[in-house]
This record gives C-alpha cells, structure tokens and sequence, in this order.
C-alpha cells in the first residue's frame, strides 16, 4: 500500500463576492514510501491550493469539497484539527514557499527547532541541542548560527534552516512547496542538493511543487504535471523527458533550450489558462492547443493509462489506441506551437553596429555611517562597456553583483561616484548623463526606458491602460485628442493585444502576467525610445510564456534601431535574447564577449559556477549536438 | 538579415486558431471584480451604517417639513409633557424638543460633512507633499509642522480661538476643528505614501515624464483612496463630537439649534435634577446613533482595503 493515497481531491473556493472556483478538480495519485514526486504546474493551476489541502491548511472561502487523502491507512480529509495534530510534523512536514517569513523572527533559531522536538519525542535538554547541532551538519550550517535570530541569516541559509526544521522528527513525507522561489540561481542550486542528499539519505518522501520543470526534472522519480487544477499527465521523469504525452507537458519542455547550440529554439504556449469560474466543455487546454482534434471541445479526456504513464488527453489516448475513423496527429514530442529561433549569425552581425552609450571607468560606492564611523559599499567597481544600435546585451550577475545599481546609473536615477556615461542620440547629440541636471534628466528619459522585472507592480492599479499608454506620449510627444488615441491603439496593437479598442479601457488586475509585461513593454516604446533598459523582465511570468515576451522584444530590436540592456540572472534566457553578454560579479566585469562564445567557452569561474545553475531538464539525458 | 522568429506574434498567424485565440483572451478580459460600493453594501455593519446615515441626511435636508416647528421657536407653554403637539414634549424656555431635534441634525451633518472634508485635504496636501519628498527641507518643514500640530493641547486652544472670536458661526466653528484635527491623519497619509512611492509604477511615472505634482496626486492617491476615505469618516465622527462638545461648553453658535446647545441648554437648567430626562437624554441619543453609523461605514471601507476581511460576517 503506498504511504499517500489521494482519490477524487476536490478543492472550491466560494467567495461570498466572486465566483466560486473548482480550484482542484478530482485529483488522484499516490506516493510509495521513500519515493520522490514533483508536482509541476503554472501559477493558477491549483498546485499550492492542492498543497495545502494535503496539509488540511485549506482556509475559508476555500474547502476540500470531496475525496479522500489516505496517509498511512487513515483519511487525513475528515480528520478533526485535534486528530491532525500527532501527525503534523512527526509524520508529515513541509518547506513553505516563502524562506523569509517561515521563521518567527523574535525567537533565536534552536528555539524553534526546540518546540517542534519537545512535542513529538522525549529529548530534553541538551539532547534537543545536540539534535540541532546534528541537524545543522546535514544542511551544512555552522554550530554558531544555532543562537542567531533569523533576520541575522541570509535568504538560502534560512531556506536551509526550514529544510532541517522539516527533517527534524524524521518525517516519513515531506511537503516541498516551491522551496526555492525567490533566492538567487547559485543558492537555488544549493538547496536543490541538500534536498537531494538528504532524501537519499533518510529516503523520506518528498511531493515537490515547482512552476519550473528544470528544477524538478532531475530530482524527481516520477513527475505528475497539473493544469487548471487536474493532473494531466504522470509520468517517469525520464520517459517524461524523452516521450511527452500531453501537449501542455510538451510545451513546458519545449521552453528549455541548450545554451550552447549555435541556433536555440524554444517554444511557447500561446494564450492563457482558462477562467475556472465559467462554464467549460471539453478539454481545458483546447484553446491553447496545438493537436486538438473535434473531439477535444466537447469531451472532457479522463486520466487513462498509455504506456506506462496516465495522460487526460485525447489524442494522445487515440494515438496509442487508434479508433476508426478518427483521424490523429502523429505522435511527437516536440510542442507543435510556436517556435522562438535566436542564432549567432544574428549576434555577430549586431555586434558590428555602433556604439551609442559608453560607460568608462565608472564606478558606484555606497557609504552608510554607524555611529562615528563611516564603511564604503563598493556596488559598482570600474566597469566600462559599450551599448550598441540595434543590439541587445545581457548584463549577468547574481543578486549583489551591482546589475540593478549599473541600471540605474545608466538611467540617471544615481549618479556614479567616478567615471563617465556617454550617450550618443540618433541625431548626433552627445549627452554627458552624470551631468544632467533634474530638467535635463527628463528630456533625458524620452530616450532611455525602463521594463520591469514584476509587472504586477509595475502598473498602476487604478488607471486604464489606455491612460498608462497615454503619459509619455502627451508628456514627450505633446500629443492629443484623437492623434493620441489612435498612437495609444497602435502602441496596443504592436504588443500584440488585439483588438486594441478592448484593452484601451480595462485596467492592468484584469490582465494576465504575459499581457501585463505587454502593456509595460508598449508604454517603454511610447516615447520612441533609443535604449530600453529591462531589468528581469520574465522572471516573474511562467515559464510557458517566457520565450513569447522574449520574441516581442527580439522582434523591436529586428524592426528598429533601439537597443536593448537585458539584466538578467539568467544566462539561458541571455543567451535567447542577446548578442553579447556581460558578466558582472561583485560589482566587477569578469567576462565580456559575444553570447555563443561565452556560454561555450567562459573564461572565468563565476561564469562557469552560473552555467552550471541553469535548471535543464535534458541535462542527464544526451545533448543534442 | 535573418529574423530569428518563425512565428510572429501577430494573432493571425498563430497556430491553432489564433483569432480564436486573441478573441478568446479579449473576452476573459472582461471579467472584472466586484465594484467597491457592493463590496462595502454586502457588509452587514456597512449597510446598517448606511442606512441610518441615509435617515440622518433625509432628516436633515427635509427638516423644514418634517418638523413640526421652527428649531429656534420658543414661545410655546414651558414644560409639556410629550403630546401629539409636541411629540418630545417643551423645554423650561418653551422650546419644542422634538423640532430642535430634528433641526439639530442639520448643524450635526454639516459639522460632520465639511470639518471632516477640510480636515481630510489639509491632512491630504500636507502629507502626501511631506512623505513623498521624505528626506528632504519640503518634507522636514511639512514634519515639523505636523509635529507642532499634534503635540499643541487641542481641547484648550479650540477653546481659547472659540471664545475670543466675535463671529461665532457655524463656519468659524468648522474651520476651528477642521485646523486643530488633520495632524494624526497627516501622519498616517505621510508613512502611507512612503511605502507606496518607490512602487515601479511610481518610477514608471518618471520615465513617463511626469511631474511629481501629478505623481503625487494622480497616480498615487487613487491607491489610497479606501484610507483616504476611512479617514475622512474618521475626522468627521471627530467634528461632530467636536461641535457638540463646544455648544455643551457653551462655545458653540448661539443663533442655531443643535444637539449640543441642547444639551448645553438641558445641563443649565438642571433638566435631570426636573425629571426632564427626555431633553437631556435625546439629543445625546441621536449624536450616539450618528457617530456609530460612521464608524460603521468605515468597516465596510476596511474591507476595501484587507479583502481578507471580506469573508467574515
């Protein structure tokens, strides 16, 4: 008998204001002891709704509205809290998504872990020190961080700290809920280890949620992937790699690429999950979808098994078992949408353009006084480099490598504290930019633009598109009226929101991720811009749609001559977008040069240390040359 | 040259039905939340607050012909027992209880409506201004100002402007309060900017060329407008008393009737130690009912602003 049976789990939420939502929709699986799953699904799939509710953590207006969860032969759905409690912790356990805020910032840290201890077993003392102590070894902690306070740790140790806080009365299943969104590549890639030879070790089992199927890939023994709120596929991750069957599965895989091919590809799922709180028929996915045949919009596909693996899809299902007279794709693991192609040829022929922003020597020092003393924080340390016309470069480094502070420098928001920034306008100008004064700086601004990292943020709640489209044009451009209404729609248009007469007037919250970096993306052209500066602009969208806000950005530098400075911490996503790729660690340049090269062939440890923390799926399985 | 793309992201082109697509994603646009006032209406509290509100302005706006008499009218027989008359019976100077109530409501709305309307955009200018150049001389002047304000005892110099006034209106009294209540609510305004301004839409604005005026008050403030608003119900709860205060202090404006020169009126002529409980006890019941309903409207608002709360009673 396995060690969790889930069967039919259903979870609504029933807002008194809103709709009510099938948030998870009759999901069954089960997990063997000591086996290792990852759950993978996009934001809104229902994968942390699901998470909670094997957890019983489901909270008003939402509720566990059928089925069962069998945990070691008991129904842990129709446990009362008071019949949960022995099991919480002891048997089952989990790593909260968010490391900052797990910890109870007002108690030392073996405090912590001395609650959870004391209740579960009979160690007392200085037997539940040494017990942490021993702990701390696993997750490679030093002894004395035991009594520190956990706004003294850093993001990846504190992440660590949960992951032995987890362990502590040696669960038999544990509970990984996107345990490391939000910390940087290299500490990600860190915790990913501990988690995996610590589940060798004591051979727990472990359900891994993730959005990012690189990270689970290679952790896990068999991946079940989700899509508004059903499991669509279950699959070996192996045979998942190499023989998709669902073509949501597909498209996931299809957004990895190999950094190091001379011509990338990757695919993109285009359109958007569906509203749960209407009325469907069919298959969820059949909008998006690249294979649907008829059959697909009337009937709702159920989990069957084809070879050796579950998959809600018809074709897929027909494929394996063809029925006459019913015609199917054939059977392919490639996802059969579009398709985002970046190859060298184009980075060597945009690295022969000009140069029109030249930073020589700058650099960027920080200085914060603590009592009579002063300490310097240099964030940025003589860096030179040249942005070109009609190219894009990638400025690389982990948090704390001075990538934003270098943003900011380049658009006026500081000044450095040595070196000079020259931009050169298409009309010739040369504009010295730590010189300009606050008038300047906004004249200034109608030529450099900023696309932000998180687009949720990044527009205003509370006005329409139409008007957020329509600042720059009116404040740079001094249009209005009708000459205005009709930029805006065309703004619209480009970024490919059509028709551009819906969107005018709706406000961002209406929007989903993708469409939102859309409207932020049209508002940073409006001025006509000569450099976009775009600080992380997909790390915060799923991974489906990524190479699809990465396609509307190759394709503005295509069709004109702006240039684009693309930060990222990312060098797979560098590498799609960019013709040359700047790395920066501790404020320093360590490595410059054409994108190919530099993946293929990096020069400097810090640059081989953030290639090997690209999540790639295909990692253990041959490279294609 | 070679365009890297093979599938432009114009709709059209898309693979699978593509228009289907687009249209189908211009639709889901569509759906949009529930609107602010049937979030506050669907609040219990709220919409008791509401109501008893809206009874209070039709009391007021109507009280020509609701009431039987003139408010300021005291040339009835003293002290007559309630009768279909004189439902709430005379006062000791043959004033009619129920008409001075009814006229009192009037002085109390007003009082209400535009002391907590001034006091709201002094509160407004002075801290949005100061938290949005925190760190600087425009931001340290406005603080200081506001620091001022907020330690100067209030009830003492309300008293002393108000006594040593010729014009004691109903106007002079609103503006009285108006200036001695917005410093607390300054202060709120003021952290609550600070954390809304180095949100990336605010930093959009600048690259978007505009002004800080316009930053300030067009992008930034609509987000504020459930605090805003809570606010403004709070300093006018505050006027209110404030008015009714003073009259009972015998500062308030003599001409008019209110529920505070009633009360000031019963307490004079020793109403409770007569058994005329009714005068004494009346126009305290209305001001108790009033500030009640604005506080529970302002329930209803918090819901705006913590949607979390939405889901309880």
């Amino acid at each position: 008998m396995a060690l969790l049976e889930v069967k039919n789990l259903g979870v609504r939420y029933e807002p008194r204001l809103h709709k009510p939502v099938q948030a998870v929709d009759d999901v069954s699986f089960e997990i063997a002891e000591g086996e290792f799953v990852g759950l993978i699904g996009e934001s809104g799939s229902g994968k942390s709704t699901l998470a909670n509710a094997l957890l019983r953590l489901v909270e008003r207006p939402g509720r566990i509205s059928g089925g069962s969860i069998v945990f070691d032969g008991n129904d842990l759905a129709t446990m009362t809290q008071d019949e949960l409690r022995p099991y919480r912790w002891r048997d089952i356990s989990t790593v909260f998504q968010s490391s900052m805020n797990a910890l109870n910032p007002v108690v030392r840290v073996v405090d912590q872990f001395r609650d959870a201890i004391e209740l579960h077993s009979d160690l007392r003392g200085d037997a539940v020190v040494d017990r942490v102590r021993q702990l701390f070894g696993m997750v490679m902690i030093e002894e004395k961080f035991l009594t520190a306070y956990p706004h003294e740790l850093s993001g990846g140790m504190k992440q660590r700290i949960n992951l032995a806080l987890a362990l502590v009365n040696k669960p038999r299943f544990v509970l990984l809920d996107e345990p490391t969104t939000g910390l940087d590549v290299v500490v990600q890639r860190s915790i990913l280890e501990a988690v995996r030879t610590l589940q060798a070790e004591q051979k727990f089992a472990v359900l891994f949620i993730s959005h990012d199927m690189g990270t689970v890939l290679d952790l896990s023994d068999r991946i079940l992937v989700m899509y508004a709120g059903r499991i669509v596929e279950e699959h070996d991750s192996a045979d998942l790699m190499r023989n998709p069957l669902h073509p949501y599965s597909k498209g996931l895989l299809g957004s990895y690429g190999d950094p190091r091919a001379q011509t990338v590809r990757i695919t993109y799922v285009p359109g958007r999950p569906p509203d749960l709180t209407r009325e469907h028929a069919g298959c969820l996915f059949a909008p998006r979808c690249p294979e649907r045949i008829d059959r697909c919009l009337s009937v709702e596909p159920e989990l069957l098994a084809v070879d050796g693996a579950r998959v809600a899809c018809h074709v897929a299902q027909l494929q394996a078992e063809p029925e006459d007279g019913v015609e199917v794709p054939a059977r392919s693991a490639k996802f059969a949408g579009p398709e985002f192609v970046k190859s060298d040829d184009e980075s060597k022929e945009a690295l022969s353009q000009h140069a029109f922003l030249t930073l020589s020597d700058v650099s960027k020092t920080y200085r914060t006084r603590n009592g009579f003393t002063f300490s310097d924080f240099t964030a940025v340390d003589d860096v030179a480099f040249e942005l070109r016309r009609g190219a894009v470069t990638a400025l690389v480094g982990q948090s704390g490598s001075g990538k934003s502070t270098l943003a900011k420098l380049i658009t006026g928001v500081e000044k450095p504290t040595a070196g000079t920034i020259m931009f050169h306008t298409r009309e010739g100008r040369a504009i010295d930019v730590v010189g300009l004064r606050p008038g300047q700086l906004r004249d200034y601004r109608s030529k450099v633009q900023m696309v932000f990292q998180d687009p949720y943020s990044s527009l205003n709640p509370t006005k329409t598109l139409g008007y957020i489209l329509s600042r720059p044009l009116r404040n740079f451009l001094g249009l209005s009226g009708e000459a205005l209404k009709q930029r805006v729609e065309e703004l619209l248009e480009k970024v490919a929101l059509t028709p551009a007469s819906r969107y005018r007037n709706r406000y961002a919250y209406e929007l989903s991720g993708g469409q939102r970096q859309r409207v932020v993306i049209a508002r940073a052209l409006a001025s006509n811009p000569e450099l976009i500066v775009a600080d992380e602009p997909i790390s915060s969208l799923d991974v489906s749609i990524r190479a699809e806000i990465l396609e509307l950005l190759h394709d503005l530098v295509q069709e004109s001559d702006v240039g684009i400075l693309y930060i990222t911490h990312d060098l797979l996503s560098a590498r799609m977008l960019a013709d040359e790729i700047i790395v920066l660690s501790q404020g320093r340049v360590v490595e410059q040069g054409r994108a190919l090269t530099v993946i293929r062939d990096p020069s400097d440890d810090y640059t081989r240390k953030l290639l090997d923390a690209i999540p790639n799926p295909f990692d253990k399985l041959d490279r294609p040359a | 040259m070679s365009t890297g793309v093979t599938q432009p992201t114009d709709s059209s082109n898309l693979p699978v039905g593509g228009e289907e697509l687009a249209a189908a994603e211009a639709e889901a646009v569509e759906a949009a939340g529930p609107r602010w006032w049937s979030i506050i209406w669907a609040n219990r509290k709220a919409r008791v607050g509401i109501v008893i509100l809206g009874l209070y302005i039709l009391l007021g706006v109507f009280a020509p012909w609701i009431a039987p008499y003139e408010g300021t009218r005291t040339d009835f027989e003293a002290l007559l027992e309630p009768s279909a008359e004189h439902w709430l019976g005379t006062t000791t100077s043959g004033g009619d209880i129920a008409s001075q109530l009814i006229w009192g409501t009037r002085v109390s709305l007003l009082v209400g409506l535009f002391g907590g309307l001034f006091a709201t955009i002094i509160a407004l200018v002075v801290g949005m201004i100061s938290g949005y150049f925190e760190g600087t001389w425009i931001d340290e002047v406005l603080s200081f100002v506001t620091n001022v304000a907020l330690v100067v005892p209030i009830l003492p110099l309300i008293i002393t402007l108000m006594a040593y006034t010729e014009d004691r209106s109903i106007w002079f009294t609103i503006f009285v309060i108006a200036i001695t209540s917005w410093a607390g609510a300054a202060r709120a305004k003021r952290s609550q900017i600070i954390t809304l301004r180095n949100r990336d839409f605010v930093t959009a604005a600048k690259f978007s060329g505009d002004r800080s005026w316009t930053i300030v008050f067009r992008e930034i403030m609509p987000s504020m407008s459930s605090l805003i608003m809570a606010g403004f119900f709070g300093a006018a709860t505050g006027a209110v008393g404030a008015e009714a205060g003073l009259s009972f202090l015998g500062l308030g404006d003599t001409s008019s009737v209110s529920w505070g020169t009633m009360l000031y009126q019963a307490n004079q002529q020793g109403a409770l130690a007569q058994g005329l409980w009714i005068w004494l006890f009346v126009p305290g019941l209305a001001l108790a009912i009033l500030i009640t309903a604005f506080t529970f409207v302002n329930f209803g608002i918090d819901l705006l602003s913590n949607p979390h709360l939405r889901e309880d009673g």
